[in-house]
């Protein structure tokens, strides 16, 4: 939670419109507190240069990125926040690689597809991890 | 037969992937409406994601899809532009689950490559068997298809 403000700032990184929009369009549905969307990537290169510019506190983050990897971008992220929380959200659904992600900082999975209350508590589960 | 017992696993295994992608998206399965083994060129439809395989595997899965079902499925995300390229782009992340599911079955040592996205209805062609598996589906009055064409590296 910002000092500053009551809400929590979420980016959102995946190489799909349709997946942005949809993450975007269930948080701003309601049920999950405040949260404000400041950020939208396209990419893993895009995520680092834009949470420079926006400090997310949340992510949610695609693993199979061009430019760079969700993998990569997880560790770079971190690298500048080391409190921020990652909800990883991908296709990519074996043990291993959910493992993967958790190793390398990501305080939650969630396996392609989703429905939306699926999405919402995960979300969930992720903030009161913090 | 152990190529046919291939063909088996692979049909299951992306059969159950369609069904639970849009059961999980839309809350409506899809009717499978055939699963077989393609022979020569395959008709698919305008928009086609196409994701390829690597490491364990080798090949490729294609989803192919017309516009008014893409429409559809991004209206019900309350996606109001329905632009080609959103069409195109909703055509590949499809391709991409499904693909990425694949691994929870196959192994992670199975690599799948960012979608290409494809306009266009020309036939759909194997490149890596004869004959691939070829699943057709109806999503309420919408066809679909999904051909998989991939095998296991030696």
């Amino acid at each position: 939670m910002s000092a500053a403000t009551s809400y929590v700032r979420l980016m959102v990184v995946d190489d799909s419109n349709m997946i942005r929009s949809r993450i975007s369009q269930v948080v701003q549905g309601g049920g999950l507190g405040p949260i404000h969307l400041v950020g939208l990537a396209r990419n893993g290169a895009e995520a680092v240069r834009m949470a420079r510019a926006t400090q997310p506190e949340l992510v949610t983050m695609d693993l199979t990125m061009p430019e760079m990897d969700g993998i990569e971008c997880i560790g770079q992220l971190l690298k500048m926040n080391p409190r921020l929380n990652i909800l990883v959200v991908s296709a990519l659904s074996d043990k291993s690689t959910a493992i993967a992600a958790l190793k390398r900082g990501a305080r939650g999975f969630l396996a392609k597809p989703f429905s939306d209350d699926e999405l919402r508590m995960a979300l969930l589960e992720v903030m009161e991890a913090r | 037969m152990a190529d046919n017992a291939l063909h088996e696993a692979e049909l299951k295994l992306f059969v159950d992937s369609v069904r639970r992608y849009f059961k999980a998206t839309t809350l409506q399965e899809p009717q499978i409406t055939s699963a077989f083994l393609g022979t020569g060129d395959i008709e698919g439809h305008d928009f086609n994601g196409i994701v390829t395989f690597s490491g364990s595997h080798n090949g490729h899965v294609i989803v192919s899809m017309p516009g008014a079902l893409l429409r559809e499925l991004l209206l019900l995300q309350k996606e109001t532009d329905l632009s080609e390229s959103n069409l195109l782009d909703a055509v590949g992340e499809i391709a991409n689950t499904l693909a990425g599911n694949a691994r929870s079955v196959l192994g992670a040592d199975l690599n799948i490559s960012v979608p290409v996205k494809l306009h266009g209805s020309s036939g759909i062609r194997a490149r890596v068997r004869k004959h691939p598996c070829v699943i057709t589906l109806r999503w309420g009055r919408q066809p679909a298809l999904v051909c998989v064409d991939m095998e296991r590296r030696a």
